[in-house]
């Protein structure tokens, strides 16, 4: 039994169907990649996982999603985006200073002891690999950091609420190779304490990183298995058409 | 017609349209600031009016103040309707047809002529609610003229927003409220201040709607919000309208204007002084 099970998943817009029948489980302190051509679903899939989608108008979404055996429709949107975290394809820093993102949430949950706010943002920091490039300065503005640093303190601020699962959505499509690399091997260690669920359209990327990697082709789970069986023997002839190429 | 000449043409009229209304606009400013002028001292500014009829003589202190709490009971009551609103629209609403409702009854109420408020807070707010020609039901009944004026921008502003940065804040298991105090209003403070600014001028030189609600010919600075209360574009009429006084109409006028330019140049500044952030 996987940490979050989803069953049977259909998601809507309007009369346009994008996810179909969609039956899947994750496994805990993994990292499973969704692959797939631009379109297929891949985001709403993720956005579905953590409720965003219900935030999006004339959006429906049938069947069940599992978190730790409890339905997340019986749960409350905070509780589960507290637990599964979103980290988005561009960088969505606040426009406030360093420290102020990082304890932006924190905040809400009442916790305002300076010490261990200035702790908490450190130890987040430093496990994103962003806390010695910014150490001297976490009064500046967030907006000044580069590209790649902006996505590694987003997703710092997604571990300041303690979440068990990380999703992203294509985090590293707007960069370069050094902070790709960056990034990646920053998920390889979060892995060990975190459940991370990444989309990405580089096909490499989810081989280099991921446990287990699913193949989403028009609304349709085509395959989902560990990654190194996903790309040297794939089951299913269009998986293997994609790997090659043929696909998008 | 080659291209060039067309460009030209294009060019001409944009200028001479901008001319037009720019030299307008200082004419108007001027006229009145030379006609006023003369009339303007300390005791016109701070003394209350005297003579018989009243207004022939003395200052219009009752009716800067009592334009100024005008203005203030309007923005206050509009502001909170009008973010309320703004922010139900953008973060709550997931209904289209309850959206495309709202917007028409917003624009309608916008399109509503002054005077015709002023009838509503007349029978409303004055009869019906027995809050008499007041302070109170004057500054409403400006409220609901300034509403949809503040609720369009302040809904434009939300809507214009990142939307990921609306998506980060919930994904960290943040309720709406508090993604809107802590972080959206924070980021668009100094706009919604420049739009209540604005909204404020323009309350603040409405005479219709405080005609039937509000303003009377002579009253002292109001000391409840139940009283009624002299007000500057109301005052202007009368001296005018009753052939009392040319010369402190202008005087009037003078004042009504500085404030205005005041509440318009204010924004402004407030939009400025982010640069040096």
């Amino acid at each position: 039994m996987g940490i979050i099970s989803i069953k049977n998943l259909s998601v809507s817009y309007g009369n346009i169907k994008i996810l179909k029948n969609i039956n899947m489980e994750i496994n805990e302190r993994k990292i499973t990649a969704i692959i797939g051509p631009s379109g297929c679903g891949k985001s709403t899939l993720l956005k579905t996982i953590n409720c965003m989608v219900e935030e999006e108008t004339l959006s429906r979404v049938e069947g069940e999603i599992l978190f730790k055996d409890n339905n997340i429709k019986e749960m409350t949107k905070e509780d589960i985006r507290k637990e599964i975290g979103l980290v988005f394809q561009n960088p969505t820093c606040f426009p406030f200073s360093i420290y102020k993102n990082m304890v932006y949430a924190q905040k809400y949950y009442g916790n305002t002891d300076k010490k261990k706010l200035k702790h908490m943002v450190e130890e987040k920091l430093k496990i994103a690999g962003l806390y010695d490039e910014v150490s001297n300065d976490l009064n500046k503005s967030a907006l000044k950091l580069s590209g790649g640093q902006q996505q590694r303190l987003c997703i710092a601020r997604a571990l300041t609420v303690d979440p068990q699962v990380i999703l992203l959505d294509e985090p590293c499509s707007a960069l370069d190779v050094k902070n790709t690399k960056n990034i990646e091997e920053m998920l390889s260690k979060l892995s060990q304490d975190y459940t991370i669920i990444i989309v990405t359209h580089n096909l490499s990327q989810a081989k280099r990183i991921a446990d287990y990697t699913a193949f989403i082709l028009n609304g349709e789970l085509v395959e989902y298995s560990d990654t190194e069986t996903l790309f040297s023997n794939p089951k299913d002839k269009r998986t293997r058409e994609y790997i090659e190429g043929i696909y998008g | 017609m080659n291209r060039y000449v067309k460009d030209l043409l294009l060019k001409l009229w944009c200028g001479i349209s901008g001319i037009m209304v720019l030299s307008t606009l200082s004419f108007i400013i001027i006229y009145i600031f030379m006609k006023g002028f003369s009339s303007i001292n300390l005791d016109f500014i701070i003394g209350a009016p005297k003579g018989v009829p009243i207004g022939s003589e003395g200052g219009i202190y009752p009716a800067i103040i009592g334009s100024v709490y005008l203005m203030i009971i309007a923005c206050v009551f509009a502001t909170v309707l009008a973010i309320s609103t703004a922010v139900y629209l953008e973060l709550y609403c997931k209904n289209e047809k309850l959206l495309k409702i709202m917007h028409l009854v917003i624009h309608c109420t916008a399109g509503i002529p002054s005077i015709i408020l002023g009838m509503f807070g007349y029978t409303f707010l004055v009869l019906r609610l027995g809050l008499g020609r007041s302070l109170m039901a004057g500054g409403i009944t400006l409220g609901i003229m300034i509403f949809p004026f503040i609720e369009i921008r302040v809904e434009k502003i939300l809507n214009e927003m990142d939307k990921n940065i609306v998506y980060a804040s919930y994904a960290l298991g943040l309720p709406k409220s508090y993604t809107f105090l802590k972080l959206l209003l924070p980021i668009y403070k100094r706009d919604i201040i420049s739009t209540v600014l604005l909204a404020g001028g323009f309350a603040i030189g409405a005479a219709a709607p405080i005609i039937l609600t509000a303003a009377v010919m002579y009253a002292p600075v109001p000391r409840t919000v139940l009283a009624p209360v002299m007000a500057l574009p109301y005052h202007l009429y009368i001296l005018i309208g009753e052939g009392i006084s040319v010369e402190n109409a202008y005087g009037t006028a003078f004042v009504l204007i500085v404030l205005l330019l005041t509440m318009n140049i204010l924004p402004i500044l407030n939009s400025l002084s982010r640069g040096g952030e």
